[in-house]
């Protein structure tokens, strides 16, 4: 599918410059129109909104509408109508009649300039009203085009739907690479994957820090666990926590000092929290049984965690500080791999259904418990930073591959390339 | 010349023990050396020719990564096996841990390391806790015995080295396995 991409691995260094860039096109000319929600995607029935997107003018202006149209698509919140329908050209100015008759509510419009740079000037046009109620101008190299068109996707669905889309978003995973298993970075759509040159011969899922930074992983070397960070800022690793026995990390606190992990380090397992800043090491629990899979909730103020204390794997919720423990899973017999939404209202994990892995959302009260996969293995599941998407990977079409899915189990689709085995995956806060 | 070298292995095992052995859980962790341990993490090498095939598939299974002894030898033990999400010692491992610690008792100075294994039927986290704990279960057992616990070291490598791959129960059961990996120190 995409194996251009990997072809040309690159050095962790493009991700420094990357993230600068982003920030460059992200200075852009706007002009201020009053905040009008055409979508409310926080109600439960949503219709979708039709939109036409055309073909931007000049340089590359299809490929760009077309990565606009794609990420405004898979949200779920947008009907892009056929081009085909089309009265109007790309060169004519808008005229709100040729749009109402073949049903647009909203309108997107371009042009492109330049060879190896671009510059992108887009419209939104708003049919019922006819007129104009964004337009940005956007500069990028046409090498990074794919960001260029993230970034347009980005700036429309937050005018339409009042919230932070996820285009701009990345996913750190772990892919296995000629048998080794390593980290590895792409968009959230599955491109422009690079692995990350780190050790080690096994790597577990990372995790980011709050303010996407960092990431933190457990990755076994010279016959130890141990627990690394990475910091993008730097593209620096560093060894956190190392130790006889396991130690496989969890997630950072919300302020990003402290991070929550599992380790048999003593002779009992026991789940530890780790300040970075100045190492200093408190043990939150002590379990002649497996305690593992600590997930720290955004406010900071809980801990969901696996324990067998009960005889199978379920997930448990205690204070940070160890206290008022919890169960909160009762349905069957394997129940593992919490992760929490962005707002700390649900908690996405894995469920053993008929001996085959599946993916289950519930309420931190235990309440609305709901399965939203049904085919092969799935694992590792987490919410996108805005909540409204799971990302997860699955052996469903064979070898283990990385989707996305929204929240509620629609529109589950494989984002890596079939050649890829892929695992692990973490989306980016920002 | 051959004793000297031994006598050096000796030397060279107690002080990897003892350097496990002061851990304790209040130390405050202290692997900050910055210009050792923040490696730059090394650019990706330029394999681009490639795509990362999924094909090479039937990985070498019996090379075992012993790290902390010198000389490793590939275990003279056979595997003990274990029940599916289960890590208490059946009844038919029983003989193996025996030898195991018999051997230990007679051989002063070797150490064994216990490796957990999983099948691939649990999630990737939990399969390294369950192989942990096997590992464990294996040493208290050899331990009980009259062995010290620290000439016997734990890892779990989880679902991650496989012995075979197919999805049978033959197979699932070989996977969910403690391997032996023997050290010789002293004679």
């Amino acid at each position: 599918m995409k194996t251009k991409e990997l072809r040309q691995k690159k050095p962790l260094k493009c991700y420094a410059i990357f993230f600068s860039a982003l920030f460059a096109v992200c200075c852009l000319l706007s002009t201020a129109v009053e905040a009008k929600i055409y979508i409310d995607i926080t109600s439960p029935a949503i219709k979708k909104l039709p939109i036409a997107i055309q073909e931007f003018s000049g340089t590359e202006g299809k490929q760009i509408a077309d990565i606009v149209r794609d990420d405004l698509e898979f949200t779920g919140f947008f009907l892009s109508i056929d081009r085909a329908a089309f009265i109007e050209k790309s060169a004519e100015a808008f005229n709100p009649k040729n749009w109402t008759v073949i049903g647009a509510e909203a309108v997107i419009k371009g042009t492109v300039h330049g060879e190896q740079n671009l510059t992108a000037v887009v419209s939104l046009y708003d049919t019922s009203e006819g007129r104009e109620v964004l337009r940005k101008e956007y500069k990028g190299a046409k090498a990074s085009i794919r960001h260029l068109g993230h970034s347009i996707a980005s700036d429309i669905y937050q005018h339409i739907t009042g919230e932070k889309g996820i285009f701009r978003t990345k996913v750190a995973f772990v892919a296995e690479d000629e048998g080794k298993k390593g980290l590895h970075m792409m968009d959230w759509d599955g491109t422009d994957i690079k692995r990350l040159g780190i050790k080690g011969n096994f790597v577990l899922r990372p995790h980011w820090s709050q303010d996407g930074s960092r990431i933190v992983y457990s990755s076994e070397r010279g016959g130890q666990w141990g627990i690394y960070l990475l910091d993008f800022t730097k593209m620096t690793e560093k060894k956190v926590f190392a130790s006889r026995g396991l130690n496989i990390t969890g997630n950072f606190s919300p302020d990003g000092d402290e991070i929550m992990f599992s380790s048999s380090q003593d002779e009992t397992y026991g789940l530890y929290n780790l300040r970075i800043s100045d190492s200093k090491l408190t043990r939150i629990t002590s379990a002649r049984w497996i305690e593992i899979s600590p997930a720290v909730s955004p406010d900071g103020k809980l801990v969901a965690f696996v324990s067998d204390r009960g005889g199978t794997p379920q997930i448990y919720i205690m204070n940070r500080n160890g206290y008022d423990t919890r169960r909160l899973t009762f349905e069957g017999s394997y129940n593992t791999s919490p992760s929490w939404s962005p707002d700390g209202k649900k908690i996405v994990f894995v469920s053993r259904v008929s001996g085959k892995h599946q993916i289950f959302i519930i309420s931190p009260d235990g309440s609305a418990l709901s399965q939203i996969t049904d085919k092969g293995n799935n694992e590792d599941p987490s919410f996108s930073p805005d909540g409204r998407f799971i990302i997860f990977s699955s052996d469903r079409n064979g070898g283990s591959g990385i989707y996305i899915m929204r929240a509620n189990g629609e529109s589950q689709k494989k984002i890596t390339p079939p050649w890829l085995r892929a695992f692990g995956p973490r989306w980016s806060p920002n | 010349m051959k004793r000297i070298f031994l006598l050096f292995l000796a030397f060279v095992l107690v002080f990897v023990f003892a350097g496990c052995a002061k851990r304790t859980v209040t130390a405050p962790v202290t692997q900050e050396a910055p210009k050792e341990t923040a490696q730059k993490a090394a650019p990706v090498e330029q394999k681009a020719e490639e795509p990362v095939m999924a094909k090479a598939e039937p990985k070498k299974v019996e090379t075992m990564p012993v790290k902390e002894v010198t000389e490793a030898k590939p275990a003279q033990f056979g595997n003990i096996l274990f029940d599916f999400d289960k890590y208490t010692v059946r009844e038919d491992a029983k003989p193996t841990l025996k030898a195991v610690a018999d051997w230990l008792i007679k051989n002063n100075g070797a150490k064994m390391i216990l490796e957990g294994h999983c099948d691939d039927r649990g999630t990737n986290e939990y399969n390294l806790a369950l192989g942990e704990k096997r590992a464990k279960s294996a040493r208290d057992y050899i331990a009980s015995a009259g062995v010290t616990k620290n000439r016997l070291d734990t890892i779990s490598y989880g679902e991650e080295k496989p012995l075979c791959k197919e999805q049978t129960e033959d197979c699932w059961q070989k996977n969910r396995r403690v391997q032996f990996v023997s050290g010789k120190a002293g004679k």
